[in-house]
């Protein structure tokens, strides 16, 4: 079945997006928008968000920036189109919220965000490894996701919060969360520290800690930062029986190194104490398939009716409250937004 | 197909070097002299790779100590040009009181370990449940391993296939044990380098097993900078046990022709760097361009780097494959 498409916002993540569908042979691009128009683009053109509803696509791809997402999908799915939106699903849980109401309204369409590094080779891999039992059961996760601020930091959208909804932890951060979600279930007791360092002359945060917990007791801790000048990402998973680590995340930029799954199970002594330092296993993936992943899923789901397992709206609500908790258990950071909140009002 | 690193602590030189792998390293040689005396005893000649199958007329001689062997041009993997009966083989392992390699305490118990835990993450990686295992021979190759395996394995069930000197009709009884038991995984481990056929090893095997069986395979590696630097003078190769020394690429050719589907590859190797060292610091006067300074050079450090380095670059002695059939 070919899905003829719509691409809102034929940026960055756009266009690879564009890319990934072509590669999967089951979508056709039939017309693109953004605020102006490219004219080396290999597909129609159109300035106006309405406009793509002309060239009568079924799927729409939603790659604008985090304010007009919700506008964007809602409108989608009233018209009766399957929606692939990136992430974050908006800017607050408000906007998922009714992301979801019309979804729930349209029930025979898909709606799925770009959460795609659960789709990533290490973390699929690590999934498999804790899901077989053979680690044992989940004690707790870290997690390091990090980069140097950027050109333009202060002037990127991104970093304004009006259309972002925040700074590092929503942009960058949110994908580990998700992430820490993915493998333990949601968190529900939150402890955080959120600061500006760096780029004191915009109003969001370059650096999120949080400290956090689920109802099952597992912990989890997460460093989400744009002064971390060297690209970082890690996350540690440590069990009963060893651990688990991904180094690396293979990306657009390739900023973030390969991707490096290590795993190790504890070898014991004569008394059943694990011995330090065991045996680890190292595999290394040096080729990100996850955008090609995700179009699959997103074509399956609407030509063969398969369930969405990444980027269901059910997620994107998990995650967006989580952060919104991280924002808010910071007593003087929730302050600030706050009065600012207040200010803008006035 | 995926190709895992082994990291680990560089192992204790002795068990390499020290007087007890020494004598084993006579004992087997003093078997195959025998065996080359015994005016009797039967010899298959090779005139092809038997890895790749390349033409014997199209490798480079590897070594004439005890017994020609080639190194195949093709592949890379290094071969007896002729073999004694199978056997033959297992009467003289199992004739030889020394025939176990050197136990080495922890370093013995931490190898059982790796095998085990090997199996258990692959288990898991490739979402297959292997609650039973046969083991071919290893138990007899080392002897802690009945007792490591049946200790450390909970939710596994293994089954010992030893060694038999004398009951052997071809593969009889191993087909036999396949059929009984139809183990989810089978454990080859340091027996596809000694044995006379061994595309015949992994033909019966996938043809006895059920579709979907794990096969997991350890054994030397002819990639490994050991034998690229030392060749015949590495102290692990010891020719009787070396009649097969594959390389990578060779063995997953075989394993493909075999009818497999090959699930890993790897090197985990551990010994290179230290034999090397070891080597080079007990003979003064040999110079080879670069590693010879290299290696009298290198603090413990860089040996394990270059261990590693070797690991990831798939070019230490000694090699694991996963295979499914
Ligand atoms: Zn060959």
């Amino acid at each position: 079945m070919t899905l003829r498409t719509a691409i809102i916002g034929y940026g960055k993540m756009g266009r690879i997006r564009h890319e990934a569908m072509e590669r999967h042979g089951g979508f056709e691009v039939v017309v693109a928008c953004d605020t102006q128009i490219d004219p080396d683009a290999t597909v129609p053109m159109v300035t106006d968000p309405l406009a793509v509803y002309g060239y009568d696509p079924d799927v729409i791809v939603c790659s604008v920036p985090n304010m007009m997402i919700p506008d964007v999908v809602c409108e989608a799915l009233a018209r009766g189109k399957h929606v692939f939106s990136e992430k974050p699903p908006g800017r607050n849980s408000q906007d998922v919220r009714r992301m979801r109401e019309a979804e729930a309204a349209n029930p025979g369409l898909v709606l799925k965000f770009g959460f795609n590094h659960r789709v990533h080779d290490a973390i699929e891999e690590a999934k498999k490894l804790i899901d077989a039992g053979t680690m044992g059961d989940l004690y707790f996760i870290r997690g390091v996701y990090g980069k140097a601020g950027g050109p333009n930091y202060a002037q990127n959208w991104r970093n304004d919060p009006e259309q972002s909804g925040g700074g590092i932890l929503i942009d960058q951060g949110i994908h580990m969360l998700d992430l820490f979600q993915m493998f333990a279930g949601r968190f529900t007791e939150v402890q955080s520290f959120v600061q500006r360092k760096f780029w004191t002359e915009v109003p969001v945060e370059d650096n999120a800690f949080a400290l956090m917990k689920n109802p099952d007791g597992v912990i989890a801790s997460v460093h989400s930062s744009a002064t971390q000048w060297q690209h970082t990402f890690r996350l540690e998973l440590y069990m009963r029986n060893g651990f688990i680590s991904v180094d690396g995340i293979l990306s657009a930029s390739g900023s973030y190194g390969t991707e490096v799954l290590t795993v190790a199970l504890n070898r014991l002594d004569k008394d059943g104490n694990p011995i330090p330092n065991p045996e680890c296993q190292e595999i290394r993936f040096t080729e990100d398939l996850s955008w090609d992943k995700e179009a699959a899923e997103f074509h399956a789901a609407i030509a063969d009716g398969m369930p969405v397992r990444s980027g269901t709206s059910g997620q994107a609500l998990d995650v967006m409250e989580l952060v919104e908790a991280i924002y808010a258990a910071d007593p003087e950071w929730n302050a600030q937004l706050k009065s600012r909140v207040i200010s803008a009002a006035e | 197909m995926q190709t895992p690193v082994f990291l680990d602590h560089l192992p204790d030189i002795s068990t390499v070097t020290g007087r007890k792998p020494e004598l084993y390293r006579l004992a087997r040689n003093r078997a195959l002299t025998d065996l080359q005396l015994n005016d009797n005893a039967a010899w298959h000649s090779r005139s092809t790779c038997p890895a790749c199958g390349e033409d014997i007329a199209r490798s480079r001689i590897f070594s004439r100590n005890f017994l020609p062997f080639h190194r195949c041009q093709g592949c890379n993997s290094i071969y007896s040009a002729k073999v004694p009966a199978q056997q033959e083989l297992d009467r003289l392992r199992q004739e030889l009181p020394a025939a176990s390699p050197p136990d080495s305490g922890e370093d013995r118990e931490f190898e059982f370990i790796s095998l085990l835990n090997w199996i258990s993450l692959t288990e898991a990686r490739t979402e297959t449940r292997l609650e039973t295992v046969l083991d071919y021979r290893f138990c007899s190759q080392a002897p802690g391993f009945e007792d490591a395996a049946s200790r450390l394995s909970h939710k596994r069930s293994w089954r010992f296939l030893p060694l038999q000197a004398g009951a052997e009709d071809g593969y009889g009884q191993l087909r036999q044990v396949l059929r009984e038991h139809a183990p989810k995984a089978v454990l080859v481990q340091a027996e596809m380098d000694r044995v006379a056929d061994p595309a015949l090893l992994l033909r019966t095997i996938r043809e006895t097993v059920a579709k979907g069986t794990v096969v997991f395979i350890g054994t030397s590696c002819a990639d490994g900078l050991e034998y690229e630097i030392l060749g015949a003078d590495s102290p692990s190769f010891i020719p009787l046990d070396r009649l097969n020394l594959f390389s990578v690429k060779g063995f997953e050719q075989l394993a493909r022709d075999s009818g497999y589907t090959v699930l890993e590859a790897s090197t985990p190797g551990r010994r290179d760097a230290v034999l090397l060292e070891q080597h080079f610091n007990s003979a003064e006067n040999e110079h080879i361009p670069f590693w010879s300074s290299f290696f009298r050079e290198a603090s413990k450090d860089r040996l394990r780097d270059l261990q590693i380095l070797l690991q990831r670059s798939l070019k230490s002695g000694v090699m694991r494959f996963a295979l499914q059939t």
